[in-house]
């Protein structure tokens, strides 16, 4: 339950500010979307809109194939803080 | 003509001087399609998210230009000839919005070009502290 009331709030933080373009490049800005694993978060746990939705998904599609950010995680390929090298 | 972004990834087995030739000739290519390069923004020499021909690291640079639309396909395929990159990505900038967004990320890459002397010095200055303490720390602790 705890877990539950975590997401149970729903707004999308993305309207609240005013974000209107995202770059693929502002990897920290992207974690917000993203799973433990990489996994791009659903809108019912993180409460965007569809619109900033859309926006996130292309957005973290792309920074997939530029190698910033890992297409999985698993016990073979751990990826070891892939976050460190960011400034 | 429409605003474009490059971000290309070249082989980290190269030296410094052979990044920047290979740089320098992926610029080329753009120039001689017609197109207009904005600005450059090079991020260095950067850990990979997963292996590239089992590339750990690689050298990321960033090319902001206008182009002709139809001078892209060219562009893409002299990339993909090019046995120096790694990876390339073309971002198109197109609605009004992207190109606020493009023309932002211009000026924040122009700044960031005109002073990264003084970053860097900061930087090194940094490390030359964190060197000496780290050669006074153990001298503290005897």
């Amino acid at each position: 339950m705890a877990e539950r009331r975590k997401y149970k709030k729903r707004y999308c933080k993305y309207c609240e500010a005013k974000v209107d373009f995202m770059d693929y490049k502002d990897v920290g800005a992207l974690r917000f979307s993203l799973s433990e694993r990489y996994k791009i978060m659903p809108r019912r746990l993180t409460g965007n809109c569809k619109r900033h939705q859309d926006m996130i998904s292309t957005v973290i599609k792309r920074a997939r194939a530029a190698a910033l950010v890992p297409y999985t995680v698993t016990r073979k390929a751990v990826v070891t803080a892939p976050f460190e090298n960011l400034r | 003509m429409r605003n474009y972004e490059n971000l290309v990834i070249v082989k980290p087995t190269f030296t410094a001087e052979e990044i920047q030739a290979s740089v320098k000739a992926i610029e080329e290519t753009i120039t001689s399609n017609g197109g207009e390069i904005a600005t450059t923004d090079s991020m260095g020499m950067r850990k990979l998210a997963y292996p590239i021909d089992k590339n750990e690291r690689g050298y990321f640079h960033i090319i902001y230009y206008s182009v002709a639309p139809s001078a892209i396909t060219e562009i893409e395929r002299r990339f993909r000839i090019n046995e120096d990159l790694l990876r390339f990505i073309t971002i198109k900038y197109d609605t009004n919005r992207e190109i606020t967004a493009w023309n932002q990320l211009v000026q924040k890459a122009k700044k960031k070009a005109a002073t990264p002397a003084k970053e860097e010095a900061t930087k090194a200055e940094e490390a030359t502290k964190a060197k000496e303490a780290t050669t006074e720390a153990p001298v503290v602790a005897e």
